[in-house]
Formats: structure tokens, sequence, C-alpha cells
């Protein structure tokens, strides 16, 4: 006969302002198998899981029932309690009051109703639940980090650093991102080339990180502590360890007219190349759409130049398993592009300021590239149509940012730092040129940002006006831009030389599909989502996978880089163990009734169900049936939705304690 | 004025069946052969498992050769499959099952010898065996079949069957079933349904009904009611349809073999053009290692989800 605890929670006032919770603990009280029941105002409180440990040793209790919040909230909690008084944690089980009915309820009376079925389906519940012990999990002390932007750099140097294995996964040919990308860096406008070069190199020199660039995450297997990555590393068409980056390829290669995506398209580039001279590794790729080896089968020059023969045409795609206990994930972001938006999309685009087809418009990373002494114009501030310096140059802020009638509603958080930042630029570079910006407000909160921004206004002499800008057109060789100064109520009519769009911050394309193959959440933006906003900013709701940079929503270097190393952070806090203790949630076959049809290893996430055989003592096969390994198991319950004769079940959700919870109602 | 459908054929598969189980019996290809042989009352058919080459003759093929043999390969007599390689006779839809089977791990190819049927149709109901097979006596399955010459067979007579063009009725009673309101809809199978005795002639004679303990049967905790009572019997007929969903390729054994006469392969027929049309998913000829209910897709229907 079960002897089974009730614990009503007040959680102060957030149930028992709804729900009549001494009604509660006395109706509860009376059913049968029900030894013993009360209320207290703060369960979770010490006073209030000393009440529980003391009813467990005293009354004897068999299964306790916790009618508080969410079981996300603390099941964790009241179990390690039923723990400690000596009863197995899986004895103890949650009836959620207060999402399910009090927060959600106004009728006291009819809240106090549904408060009482709600723990009384637990009661029934708790009756099946069995004794399940702990199970334990090796820990691979390892780290794959996917994304070599600045985020995740800055993780697997600190997770190599304590001394783990880390594998970094880059998609382009080289480490960097976008911040390799950038000019000088607000607030301290120092060269971003020369802070983020040194830690790229040391990425690549580091004797405990793994470097794939020109790679993808092509498949994930696993859980916490025990992930299976498969790295698609795509043909380089150079081999790496050969290679000794002398670029004479680079040199030698007839096709010398291909736009480079790092130069914004502004700059040219060969078929054979790296995306910037300090690339990390400094190995050329080929790019096979527009070599002429690959296109007609002629040429072939690179190879014969080269002196180590590391140009291979052959090459193919090659698909590498590494081992991983933790993952960061720190894809970063995309930029808004200002051209015309496809028919259907959500997000519309800009038909007011030209769609991108105005030359001299340009967005916010452009204008990085033209300030960079690296950049296509050795730094020079040149417009794109005819290379003449422009005098007058216009920035208009929340390009894409902040407008939900464009569809996007969030801030981009960086493009007021930067904008200021690309007036200043401009004015030390064009000492008589004037910068003009409209802006909405200015967002400058940060150590020593709104000095800056200040100091844009103040001492580098650019204009700002609150409003927004209407329209923009090509008149001549100049761009009018037609805006209103709210701030005086008129409208403002400036002829520019050059207008820079500060476009928003968007997830990278093709997040989603990334996010479903790690098992992660992500916002309708595709932003991934962390655990908790506040508590658990850098973990996914995933167990074992963190995010790292703009990946999870728009952020500045120094941000990103706190971030990165939180994640870092917690990834050495999950190594720190040798083994990981999990929830015995796992899934149990019932061997008597299942067919080996294997529907259940189909849809196992976690590729945890083998096939087992069933042999008598002569050794004689009696029938094959299916078996999860509990180690790899997730607990999902896939597998027991599936099973056509319901042969196998999830430990703690078997059809026993839902079918009963359901006829307790 | 019924039109006969030309089943010459028949005697000529009959001979070719019989010379090609005989081979692989004499040369110990396999090890049993399931066919059909002659039943007691004049024109009738009936299932036999054949272990010696002489038997061969007993083997026969006629339009009353309604049973889908697949059956004897799972649940029926699970001792059949053990004892090696088998050969069986099978009908394209029957070889449709044998596909479902071998998808859900139940056979293997390695262990089957097919020797196929060219089928011109059988007949809808053996309670006069030696009917002649016309425009009306044909099963509706074989209406609308297009398996008349299955594929992928170890033994394919050379005769071509007669096909005629005949009205499917299986689809013109779906569409009239989608006109209807959903309470209309309920209506209708709330009726079909009350009629069920339980009496799970459907569940003995499917070949996807493998299960060693029916779902239906258990009682801790009882998932379906097992009194033919209304709410049991509905709750039976979605269980079986949902199961059947994507698996099932109309042999339409449930159907022929319901002493009540529910249009149990109608519903079977409905689920598998929902499931056409959701996961452009078809119970063919082809193994399936995944059907659609146990894999995901990105291009799945996902409306349902608000």
């Amino acid at each position: 006969m079960s002897r089974i605890g009730v614990f009503v929670c007040h959680c102060g006032e957030n149930i028992s302002r709804t729900v009549d919770v001494e009604r509660v603990a006395a109706e509860v009280g009376t059913m049968p198998g029900v030894a013993f029941a009360t209320d207290y105002k703060y369960m979770c409180s010490d006073p209030g899981q000393g009440l529980l440990k003391k009813a467990i040793q005293e009354q004897k209790l068999s299964h306790i029932v916790v009618a508080a919040c969410s079981p996300r909230m603390h099941e964790k909690t009241f179990r390690k309690a039923a723990e400690s008084a000596g009863l197995n944690p899986f004895l103890c089980e949650i009836a959620n009051i207060r999402e399910h009915c009090s927060w959600v309820h106004e009728n006291r009376e009819e809240a106090t109703a549904k408060a009482v079925e709600i723990v009384g389906m637990m009661v029934e519940r708790v009756k099946k639940n069995r004794v399940l012990p702990t199970i334990t999990v090796p820990v691979t002390k390892r780290s794959l980090v996917i994304g070599g932007g600045i985020a995740g750099i800055q993780a697997a140097l600190d997770i190599a650093d304590a001394g783990h294995d880390v594998v970094l996964v880059e998609r382009e040919p080289s480490i960097g991102g976008h911040m390799a990308q950038l000019s000088e860096t607000f607030p301290t406008l120092d060269c971003s080339q020369c802070i983020m070069t040194p830690k790229m190199v040391d990425v690549v020199n580091h004797p405990k990180i793994k470097l794939y660039t020109y790679a993808e995450v092509e498949h994930v297997e696993g859980y916490i502590g025990n992930f299976q990555i498969t790295i698609r590393k795509k043909a380089r068409s150079v081999d790496e360890d050969k290679c000794t980056g002398c670029g004479l390829c680079m040199e030698k290669c007839p096709v010398r007219k291909i736009p480079n995506q790092f130069d914004c398209n502004l700059g040219l580039r060969p078929a054979i190349y790296v995306p910037f001279p300090q690339a990390v590794p400094n190995t050329p790729v080929i790019d096979r759409e527009h070599c002429i080896k690959f296109k007609t089968g002629k040429c072939g020059l690179c190879q014969k130049i080269c002196g180590p023969g590391a140009v291979d045409y052959e090459q193919e795609d090659t698909l590498i398993i590494e081992p991983v206990g933790a993952i960061v994930v720190a894809t970063g972001f995309d930029l808004y592009s200002i051209t015309e938006k496809p028919k259907g999309s959500s997000i519309k685009g800009y038909g007011e300021f030209g769609h991108g087809k105005i030359p001299d418009v340009i967005d916010g990373m452009t204008f990085e590239r033209l300030a960079s002494a690296s950049g296509p114009t050795g730094g020079k501030i040149l417009r794109p149509s005819d290379g003449q310096e422009p005098k007058q140059i216009v920035f208009i802020q929340c390009v894409g940012s902040r407008a939900r009638e464009k569809g996007i509603s969030y801030c981009s958080k960086i493009c007021c730092m930067y904008t200021a930042k690309h007036t200043m630029l401009y004015k030390h570079k064009v000492h008589d040129g004037q910068a003009y910006v409209f802006f909405m407000d200015a967002r400058v909160p940060g150590k020593s940002y709104d000095e800056f921004w200040r100091r844009a206004i103040e001492d580098e002499e650019a204009v700002y006006i609150r409003g927004m800008v209407s329209r923009l057109y090509q008149k001549g060789n100049k761009i009018v831009v037609m805006g209103s100064d709210i701030s005086v109520g008129v409208q403002v009519e400036i002829e520019a030389d050059m207008v820079v769009l500060a476009t928003a911050v968007q997830p990278r394309t093709g997040a989603d599909s990334l996010a479903q193959k790690l098992g992660i959440s992500y916002d309708h933006y595709h932003f991934y989502s962390e655990a908790h906003a506040k508590l658990r900013p850098v973990e996914c709701a995933t167990a074992g996978i963190y995010l790292a940079g703009t990946c999870q929503g728009p952020k500045d270097i120094p941000d990103t880089v706190s971030q990165a190393s939180a994640a870092a952070a917690k990834v050495m806090t999950l190594f720190a163990k040798d083994k990981l203790e999990r929830e015995p949630i796992v899934a149990k076959v019932k061997e008597a009734g299942c067919v080996a049809c294997f529907y259940c290893k189909k849809v196992c996430p976690y590729g945890a169900v083998e096939e087992k055989e069933i042999r008598d003592r002569q050794g004689n096969l009696i029938k094959v049936v299916a078996y999860v390994n509990p180690g790899v198991c997730g607990g999902c319950g896939t597998c027991q939705a599936t099973c056509p004769s319901k042969s196998v079940e999830l430990d703690g959700y078997t059809d026993e304690q839902i079918v009963a919870m359901i006829e307790a109602l | 004025m019924t039109h006969a459908i030309d089943t010459s054929i028949y005697s000529a598969v009959t001979d070719a069946i019989r010379g090609e189980a005989q081979r692989i019996l004499s040369e110990g290809q396999v090890s049993a052969v399931v066919g059909y042989a002659a039943a007691r009352r004049k024109g009738s058919a009936q299932p036999i498992v054949i272990n010696q080459a002489d038997d061969a003759a007993k083997l026969i093929f006629t339009p009353a050769c309604v049973n889908n043999l697949a059956v004897y390969l799972t649940k029926a007599k699970k001792e059949i499959p053990k004892t090696g390689k088998i050969g069986i006779v099978v009908k394209g839809c029957d070889l449709k099952a044998l596909v479902g089977l071998m998808g859900e791990s139940q056979l293997k190819r390695e262990n089957l010898y097919l020797i196929g049927i060219p089928c011109a149709g059988v007949l809808a109901s053996t309670i006069q065996p030696d009917k002649e097979l016309t425009h009306d006596s044909i099963a509706s399955k074989c209406r609308e079949c297009d398996v008349h010459l299955p594929t992928g067979c170890d033994f394919l007579p050379s005769q071509q069957p007669g096909t005629p063009e005949l009205e499917k009725r299986y689809a013109a009673e779906i569409a009239r079933l989608e006109t209807m309101t959903p309470a209309e809809r309920w209506k209708y199978w709330k009726e079909q349904f009350s009629k069920c005795i339980k009496c799970y002639a459907c569940r003995q004679v499917c070949p996807f009904c493998f299960c060693e303990q029916c779902l239906c049967d258990r009682n801790k905790p009882q998932m379906v009611e097992t009194t033919p009572r209304p709410a049991g019997n509905f709750a039976w007929h979605v269980v079986r349809a949902m199961h059947l969903a994507g698996r099932c390729a109309g042999c339409a054994e449930c159907e022929r073999v319901c002493p009540m006469d529910i249009p149990l392969n109608l519903l079977n027929r409905k689920m598998a053009k929902e499931l056409k049309e959701l996961f452009e998913h078809e119970a063919g000829l082809e193994v399936n290692e995944k059907g659609p209910l146990a894999s995901f897709s990105e291009k799945d229907d996902q409306s349902f989800i608000k």
C-alpha cells in the first residue's frame, strides 16, 4: 500500500491568489493512498524542503507529489530533497498548479477544482512510478566549435588553453569571419586586422586545436558528453599539407576578374585564391565555378607552376567523423542585403533606397572595406562608380532594423556605434568632407560608447539629423537624399556624393537547417534560442550545446568575445567531471511483444536502438528483438509512440502511468 | 448484360507454375512452395504448402485463387519461413504485401523464390467459386489494379492477361465520401463500424498485422475496449486504419473476409490516398526502408501546427 505525501505550495501569492491551497490539501488528503497532505508558503525554500524531508521520515512516505510550479523549474530541487530523505528521486512527481492553473485562471472556485484534479492525476500517476537507478555515462573531453569568426576563435582558444582538444570547423577557406573584414573597431579605433590576426595565428598553431576550414557540419549524432560529428571537408583542390603558401599559383592564374566577396565585390581575385592576404590557413582554394580547368579541362597552369605539387584537381569532398563531448555554435550573422527581396519574402526591401542599384549607395560593410588599409582602395574613401573622393556623405541608420512594416522589428545593436565610427574614419581620411547621419535614436550604452558617439558629433563634426529618409535618387553624379529633421520639423534635402546604409544584422541563411541538425531551437528570425534569456544566456535547451556570438542575436565584438569565453567556461565545467550522471528516463523494450519491425530503430534520433538476438541454451536463435542502449537513449519517447505493438516504453512515462492519469480525471 | 473477362490464360499459367514448382523443389532450390490447390467444392481453391516435387501437380491458378498467401510467411505459419528458402505464388497485389514485409524486417528477399502470376483478376466472392469472371463478379480491387504483371519475380509465366478498362469503385466511393460533411462522414463510419462483431478476421488475414501481441488485446493498461460496443469498435478500426496507413497496398483481404461486410478496404484506400497526397508515398513494388510515418522531411506538410 502506498503512503503518498502531497505538498501544496502557495508560491508566495502566485498560486494561493487564485487557488484555495488549504482546500486542495484537504481534498487531496482524502484520496486513496494519500497518507499526508499539507500546504506551505514556499515549498522550494529551505524550511519548505525541510518540511518535506521531515514528513518523508516521520510519516514513512512511499511516494510524494509536490503541487507547485512547472517541473522545469523545481523538479530537480524536490527530487534532490526526496533523495536526501532516503526516497528514490523518481518516486517524487510535480503537479503543476501554477503555469497550468493559477496563472491562467481567474475564477477561484474553478481554479481550485482544477488544481485538485491536477494533483489527483499526479497521485494516481506516482502510484505507478518505479524506482529508477541513475545512469552514468562517460564524457568525451573534446569540444566542437562551429564557426571561425571572433566568437569561435575565442571559444576555441579558451577551451584549448584549459587543456582540452578542440575541433574548429569553418565554412569559408579562412577563419576570421566578419571581424577580419572590418577596418577599425569602436570605441578605441584600433585596427581590426591588427588585433584579430594574432588570434587567428594562435588558433592554427595551438597544439590542442584541430582546424577544418572550407568544411561544414554534415551530421550530428549523440547527446551531451558523447556527440559524433560528421564533417564534410569540401574539396579545396589544393593539398594543405604540401602547399607552402608561396602564392605563385594566384599570380599566374589567367582568370583574374572574379569579384572578391571578401571586399564586398569591390576588388577582383583570381580563380585560385586566398580570401585575403592574412588568411589562416594561408592555403589557396580553387573556385571550381570559375576555373578554366574545371570548366573546359584546359589550362592547368597552377598545377604546372606549383613547386611542391600541391594542386590536385581530382580532390573530392571528404567526410570526417569526430567524437566530441560539447558543441559551441558560433556561426555568426549575415548582413541585410539592400538588393531587391524575392517575392513572397516576409522581409521587404528598400525600393526607396534604390534596391542597391545605385552604385554609390553602399552598405556599412562595403564602407569598412573602403576604409580598410588592406581593402581594394588601400584605405582611400573612393566612390565605387567613378573612383572620386566623396565630399558629402550621408549615413542612414536602421535600414532593415526596427522596421516592423519591413519585416524586422529588432534593433541590430551595433549600427549606431559603427556609423559614428564611419563618420570619424571618413573625417580622418577626407578632411574637407562633411558627414550627415539620419538616425531615429542613438543607442550607445556601454563602456566609453556614449563618449565615442559624442566625439563623432563634437570633435569630428558629423551632422546628426533626427529623422528618417523617405527617398533617395540619382541626379547626375549626385545622389539626392530626401528626409526630414523631426527635431525642428523641416524637410531636408542633401545632394550627396555617396550614401552608406547601416543595414540590419540577420541570422545566417541556412541557420535553421544547422539548428535542425543539432536539435536546437531558434526564433522566427532564425536566431538561435538560449535556454533562459537571463539565467542561462549561453546554453541551448539541448544539453551540451552552447552559443557564442551573433548566431544568438546582434552583438558587438566585446559582447561576442565575452559570450564566447562564457560558453568556453560552460564547456570546461562539463569537462571537469569524468562521468555525467544522466536521468534514467530511457526506453526499454518488452521483448515478449517485440516483432522486430524496427520502426523504433528507424525513428530513433539518437541511434540508440540496436538489434538483439535471443537464443536458447543450445544457442539456437529464438528471435531477434530491438534493444535500447540506455547510455545513448535521449528519453524522447518517439519509439514508444511509433511501436505498433506497444512493446517499448519510456521509463517514467509508461502507458500505465499516462492511462492512470487519464482515468483519474 | 455483363461482359466476361478473358481468363483463358489461367490454364497455361497453371501449367507454368506447376513446372517451375516441380523444378525448384526437385533441384532443392527451395524447401517448400506456397500456392493454391483445388478445394473440395467445384471450382473452389485453397492455399497449400507443398514440399515434395511430386505435389507440384496439385498447384492451380483460377479466378477463385483469392487469398493473399503472404500471410503464410508471417504470423499464421511462422514455422514455414524457418525451413529455408521458400517459393511462393504471388499475384501483383500479394507481391506488394511481401515487399512491404521486406521493408519491415519481417522477410528477406534472398529467402524467397517468387513465382509471379500474370493475373487478369479474381472473384469478389468465393460463395460461388465456379462463377465466371465478369465485369460484375470481379473483385473491386482488381478493377483498379496496376500490377496485372508483377515485376521483380524470379519466375513469371509469359502469358499476357487481358485487362479491360473498368469503372473504379473505390475511387468513386472515396470521391463520394469526400463530398460529405465531417458529420455525415462520422455518421457513415459509425454505422459501418456498429456492425462489427470483433471477430478479428480482418486482423487474422492481414499480412501486416504480424504483431504477436496486438495492442488491442492488451489489458494493462487496456488501450481498446474488447467487447463489440460502438466505442470499442470505432477505436479498433481507427487503430487498424492508422497502423496500415502507408503500409497497406490493397490486397483487400480484410474486406473479403469480413462477415459483416464493412468496407474496410475503402478506409485503407482513403488512407493510402492521404499518404500519397501528403507525403508522395505509395506502398508499391519497391522496398521502403523508412515509411512516411517513420521519417521526417522538411517538405512535410506542417499546416496542422497552429
